[in-house]
């Protein structure tokens, strides 16, 4: 019984650990964030073991993230508000030649991280971008500018 | 010995798992569920080892669990129903300014998802968008409507 | 050695003759229903958790006694491969002579289910019948021993108790793996 619980409680709080650790600019996470991962996945692990290492414990712990994963995600899908809460939202970082200074300052994104994202989708410069947003995942997206 | 049962269910137990928590959708991995993956392999490995922390248990579940990994790739090859349940199939998002409402409510995703993944390919809405299509993996393909003038 | 090939043909099914893409939807639809199915007897499985039908809950706790009142056992019916779980015997003051208790086990509890240590500490023990007699000192019955158990063998385990000279307690303990 304990299982369980631990697996609740253990699943919201990575979760919501995880989404206020990482909203970085660029899609891949650091080392150190892979790091943080792996030390944040393993003492939920211990405390969910504990001394019981029956198949039957490891089986209802597994079954109960997976059920729970299942639950946020049908949430998410039917309440944005949830959605936005539990995955964030994007926001625009540049419009039409301006940039949105109050979210580049409160994301820390630097305008060379909109460069570099602009860069992969083949802009030369600044100009060439009309639209760069955050999503939720991190990773910029680049709208360039019509011909 | 114990560690190699444990290894061949606890593989396919994941297997199964991974294929019915469904991902969130978009390109890569989320943190997140780097979290849930590395979270439901520790779980499972944990009776796996067990008590038995010898190097033999080890060697042997290790063996077991790739062993199990190559049978189940061979079976993906020789059966393609097999493979249809193990991998599942591309499904239709969007069709030509269609939502397949079916498909996305059961897969549990919004517009904003394919519309997250259109900006990526620079496309700035839906309008612009031909076909929408959920891989296997969990990536949306979009085709994007060919100019025409 | 020449290489082996396959023209390209349209093996992947297309939609509406214009993209390949290859989606089987009945197929999808049936898996679907396959899931939610799964997803159901997931649930069931983890309510029957947290009632304890696979040990280490409210179900799984047993108590036991012997018609002479000699052996006053609680324990636990379900239990977990190599997972700790602790069974208590009350020695009432009827099978205390000279200050001591004697209570022969069966050889199960200590070869399936693991028994690592008695508290109190037994005077004697004395090997035989199948079994062990303990000889526990008593100075002020009734006394409550624990047998510290980690299971060894998956499945059924059938173990007894018996104070020599009174009635004998078979039980069954259920292992999960």
């Amino acid at each position: 019984m304990t299982t369980v619980i631990h697996a609740v409680i253990g699943y919201f709080w990575l979760l919501f650990t995880v989404r206020f650790l990482t909203r970085r600019p660029g899609a891949q996470m650091t080392p150190f964030e892979f790091v943080l991962v792996f030390l944040m996945g393993g003492v939920i692990i211990l405390s969910i073991v504990g001394n019981d290492r029956s198949e039957t414990n490891s089986v209802i712990a597994v079954m109960t993230v997976g059920l729970l994963h299942r639950l946020v995600s049908a949430l998410a899908v039917r309440y944005r508000g949830f959605a936005a809460i539990v995955e964030g939202i994007p926001v625009v970082l540049l419009d039409r030649g301006e940039w949105r200074t109050d979210v580049m300052r409160k994301m820390k994104i630097q305008e060379t991280d909109v460069m570099a994202a602009g860069r992969v989708k083949g802009a030369k410069s600044f100009d060439e971008i009309r639209y760069a947003i955050l999503e939720r995942l991190g990773s910029i997206s680049i709208i360039k500018q019509k011909e | 010995m114990g560690g190699a049962l444990r290894g061949i269910f606890g593989y396919c137990f994941l297997v199964l798992m991974v294929r019915i928590a469904g991902r969130r959708p978009g390109k890569q991995m989320a943190p997140f569920e780097f979290v849930l993956i590395f979270f439901m392999g520790g779980v499972t490995l944990t009776p796996m080892v067990g008590d038995d922390q010898s190097l033999s248990n080890a060697l042997i579940t290790i063996t077991a669990i790739a062993l199990t990994h190559y049978a189940i790739a061979w079976l993906k090859q020789v059966s393609p129903t097999f493979a249809r349940i193990v991998d599942g199939t591309p499904l239709v998002l969007l069709r030509k300014g269609e939502w397949q409402t079916e498909t996305m409510l059961r897969m549990r995703l919004q517009d904003d998802d394919v519309m997250s993944m259109a900006r990526d390919q620079g496309i700035q809405s839906l309008d612009e968008i031909d076909y929408a299509i959920l891989e296997r993996n969990g990536e949306i393909s979009i085709i994007p409507r060919e100019e025409s003038d | 050695m020449p290489l082996q090939t396959k023209p390209v043909e349209d093996t992947v099914p297309k939609i509406n003759n214009e993209v390949a893409v290859g989606e089987d939807l009945d197929f999808q639809r049936a898996w679907w229903r396959v899931e939610r199915g799964i997803w159901i007897f997931f649930l069931v499985l983890i309510i029957a958790d947290l009632l304890g039908a696979f040990g280490r809950g409210w179900l799984a706790k047993a108590h036991a006694t012997t018609q002479d009142k000699s052996l006053d056992v609680s324990y636990e019916r379900i239990q977990r491969y190599s997972t700790p779980s602790i069974l208590r015997i009350k020695i009432p003051g009827s099978i205390v002579h000279d200050s001591k208790a004697q209570l022969w086990v069966s050889e199960d509890l200590v070869k399936s289910l693991g028994n690592q240590r008695v508290v109190p500490h037994p005077d004697r023990s004395v090997l035989g019948r199948n079994g062990i007699l303990y000889t526990f000192p008593v100075s002020t019955p009734p006394m409550t021993l624990q047998f510290a158990l980690q299971p060894t063998s998956i499945g059924t385990n059938h173990i007894s108790f018996q104070s020599p000279g009174f009635e004998r307690l078979d039980l069954k303990i259920w292992v999960m793996p």
